[in-house]
């Protein structure tokens, strides 16, 4: 009940925010025109629409997570609002998994309502509708909830620049840290070995959630890699929010 | 058994890099019994509103102890009996007062349909019921004032700790509020607040604790603190000429055709009052000057 | 307590998080679904995708490739390697270690000489001012195609550039009219090597002296080998044997050190397969 007081709070107020609904309009605009541009590619329209539409709406939503979640913890605490909710038999994980679960929802409506109007699009332009598209865009929401967590972490103690900046630069090393599963393998010297294994185990390891290959490639889709791709997001996330909390516990509000 | 109780409290705050150490709290001692309206007086900076959020629990104190109706006070659900209105209230601007008294509700798990009753009860106490659909990006910093306390109220605390209420309220507002906290008291609740004037508070205090410099100078029921306090009487009266006057000890002003004198015993008003009626003299008024918190205040401060 | 309870959560989920990546990676190898990868979009396209992160984009190509090509466990692995690093280079013309890594493992592990002389003619357009190309271009040309004339041409062209190291032109010139005199290229290639302070040209050098010192002692060796088994009939068993019969004096390594591979039933030496690049 408490939870759901404050996720519905910090869902009014992000879609507040302005940059919010540009971004998602920006999104659909994005998508909407890989219409236009597949007309201009010869041969395999389909696949060019898919892929500029899959890429523009991830994009776009990947701001949104970052964004939203950034300003979220830490304009309650520079606007005093916190006083109001601290003050109130709520404990603080309370507080920090009530704001999870408002950022979750925005998302949520968010992605939505890209991708709802990205596939009617889609179905009006090609006559097909490929249901695995809707496993892209779980997987992707699973990816914007890490991202999501990991920002609201941040802004749990630090600026909003700053946040967006170790956020932005987690996300990216999100993408490319598959390219190390190699590479650690062939260090010798065991404290190189060692960093380089804790690192890439820590670190988190985005691509799992993009199949956005299989989608426009057609290929069939792995269950037990999808399988395993939500426990990993449960788990990070989960671990996110721990870790939010230990931080957020300690805080002080002069 | 107390309403609060705090015993060597002490906080320091530590800059960044941890080399500026500035201590807030140095040893607070308060003692809040059921029932009673406890005054927190003291100047700005003196430690009022970092003991107030100790016990609220958005500071942590570094030592001390700090009961609330003989429970201690870092249990989260503690606060479900306590109401906390803070120094300048800041709200969510884009809701309503009735919103917002509603989500407070929520947050106190309380059933919505007794929070809406409720939210319409004290929305028409503090004043507000005209205003309630407004969002309080519009409020007034008065109006802001009242919808904190109304919030403070929702879900009908046995303790309410307020921080500098009176601020930002006009002379009816702020006698709106003495009747509120006096009707509260009146109902068995306890009431403790910080303010920096002094008016207000001799008005309504039970108790009082002087906080200066991060410590407690002094702490006791209002009556007492000023009970032994006559401090001189003030005789002003007329038709004495002033030579004969002369030869009378007290020390007078003549003021507006009156002379007023004062004088720093009983005996010594009556000897007068009998020197002015033999002299044919007219006494205009006979008023006993007692201590003020004010005077006590300025008392601790010079010291 | 209650830190102490969150703490350990924390770990507890991390450890859990670091064992489904684990079974992930065990389980999938990106190596197979980026097979997709391997086709690539043409390096144009790729350029816009990197959204003006070229630079990163090219290095990351680069180094993704450099693990792919590292592992030797895969078939075909060679069927998209011109077209993976002409797309690198298309997607950042101007890094260097691209052609020329991309080239040793063409000539080296692919064997395709022509293959890596094509990437080194696209970094020598790409990049004019640059002598190292060229440079490779004539070392590949005089060794393998032992096309004299095309060797002299790239030589002058690599010693025209204005970074070119001063001994370049006398020496190679002077290097292609003693075209025989493997040995006077070894100790060439050898004062580059010790004099080079720049990674790349080291690693060049070393390759290239490795190659040469390979030919040389190879002839030597297979010459001795002939002489042992005309007159015993049958080939040594191993290269030990030609020491102690007086043969040679010692069982030479290769430039990096090894023991060169002896088949005993062929009377064939061969040299293992070292690449400065791979650690």
């Amino acid at each position: 009940m408490k939870l759901r007081a404050i996720a519905l709070n910090t869902f009014k107020e992000a879609v507040r925010n302005k940059i919010f609904y540009l971004l998602v309009v920006l999104g659909v605009i994005t998508a909407l025109s890989s219409v236009i541009v597949s007309m201009l590619a010869i041969g395999d329209t389909e696949k060019v629409l898919k892929d500029i539409g899959l890429a523009a709406i991830d994009f776009f939503s990947v701001l949104i997570a970052i964004f939203t979640g950034i300003n979220l913890v830490y304009k309650e605490i520079e606007k005093k609002t916190i006083f109001n909710i601290l003050s109130k038999p709520i404990s603080r994980s309370s507080f920090i998994i009530g704001k999870f679960l408002g950022l979750a929802f925005t998302l949520l409506i968010a992605l939505a309502s890209m991708a709802s109007i990205f596939m009617a699009f889609l179905y009006l332009s090609t006559g097909n509708m490929d249901p695995a598209i809707l496993a892209y865009f779980f997987l992707l929401y699973l990816e914007l909830l890490i991202i999501t967590s990991i920002s609201l972490f941040f802004s749990s103690f630090s600026t909003p620049i700053l946040s967006s900046i170790y956020t932005i630069s987690l996300y990216l090393i999100g993408q490319v840290l598959w390219t190390f599963n190699e590479f650690k393998h062939h260090l010798k010297a065991p404290l190189e070995k060692i960093t380089a294994y804790f690192f890439y185990y820590i670190l988190p390891n985005l691509e799992k959630f993009n199949i956005k290959n299989e989608i426009v490639l057609n290929n069939r889709l792995d269950g037990q890699l999808i399988a395993n791709g939500i426990i990993y997001a449960v788990l990070y996330i989960s671990a996110l929010l721990v870790l939010t909390i230990i931080i957020f516990d300690r805080r002080e509000f002069q | 058994m107390n309403a609060l109780e705090i015993r060597n409290l002490k906080k320091t705050f530590k800059s960044n890099f941890l080399i500026r150490q500035y201590p807030v709290l140095k040893g607070i001692d308060i003692t809040v019994e059921k029932g009673e309206i406890y005054g927190f007086l003291g100047p700005n900076g003196a430690g009022k509103t970092t003991t107030m959020k100790c016990i609220i629990g958005l500071i942590y104190p570094d030592t001390g102890e700090i009961s609330i109706f003989g429970q201690p006070s870092d249990d989260t659900a503690r606060r479900r009996n306590i109401g906390f209105l803070p120094e300048q209230p800041y709200f969510y601007d884009y809701l309503t007062a009735e919103e917002l008294l509603m989500f407070s509700g929520m947050l106190f798990s309380l059933p919505t349909k007794q929070t809406r009753q409720k939210t319409g009860e004290l929305l028409e106490l503090v004043g507000l019921e005209q205003k309630k659909n407004l969002k309080l990006k519009k409020y007034s910093k008065g109006m802001l004032q009242r919808v904190g306390l109304a919030q403070a109220l929702i879900n009908e605390p046995e303790f309410l700790i307020l921080d500098e209420p009176f601020s930002g309220l006009d002379p009816i507002g702020r006698k709106e509020l003495r009747d509120i906290i006096l009707s509260l008291r009146d109902n068995g609740k306890t009431i403790f607040f910080s303010s920096h004037i002094l008016q207000d508070m001799e008005m309504m205090v039970d108790r009082v604790g002087i906080i200066l410099d991060g410590t407690i100078r002094k702490e006791g029921k209002l009556s007492e603190l000023i009970s032994h306090s006559v401090r001189y009487y003030e005789i002003v009266f007329t038709g004495i000429d002033e030579n004969i006057l002369a030869n009378h000890p007290a020390k007078y002003v003549f003021q507006d055709n009156h002379y007023i004198a004062r004088l720093d015993t009983v005996d010594e008003t009556n000897k007068i009052i009998e020197f002015i009626v033999q002299n044919k003299g007219k006494i205009i008024s006979i008023t006993p000057i007692k201590r003020t918190l004010e005077d006590i205040f300025f008392e601790e401060i010079h010291q | 307590m209650k830190k102490a309870g969150l703490a350990f959560a924390f770990i507890a989920l991390m450890i859990g998080v670091g064992y489904m990546q684990f079974i992930y990676d065990s389980h999938y190898s990106y190596f197979a679904l980026h097979k997709t990868f391997v086709t690539l979009p043409p390096g144009k396209t790729m350029k816009i995708l990197s959204f003006g992160f070229h630079n990163l984009m090219a290095d990351m190509l680069f180094i993704w490739s450099i693990q792919f090509y590292s592992t030797y466990n895969l078939t075909n692995r060679f069927d998209y390697l011109e077209h993976i690093f002409n797309t690198i280079t298309d997607v950042n013309p101007r890094y260097k270690e691209p052609y020329i890594v991309g080239s040793w493992i063409m000539a080296l592990e692919a064997r395709d000489i022509r293959m890596a002389m094509r990437l080194l003619e696209k970094g020598a357009k790409n990049n004019p001012e640059e002598w190292i190309f060229d440079y490779e271009l004539g070392f590949y040309a005089f060794k393998n195609l032992r096309n004299y004339p095309l060797a002299e041409k790239y030589f002058k062209e690599s010693a025209s550039k204005p970074n070119a190291p001063s001994m370049l032109e006398r020496r190679w010139a002077h290097m292609v009219y003693m075209r025989d005199n493997l040995q006077y290229a070894y100790e060439l290639w050898l004062d580059i090597y010790k004099k080079s302070k720049k990674l790349l040209e080291r690693d060049s050098a070393a390759n290239h002296l490795h190659q040469i010192k390979f030919e040389i002692d190879k002839k030597w060796l297979d010459r001795q080998i002939a002489m042992f088994k005309t007159k015993r009939y049958r080939f040594p068993f191993n290269l030990e044997e030609l020491v102690r019969t007086g043969y040679i004096d010692k069982v030479p390594r290769d430039f990096n050190g090894y023991d060169y591979i002896y088949d005993a039933k062929t009377g064939k030496i061969t040299a293992s397969k070292v690449f400065r690049w791979k650690k």
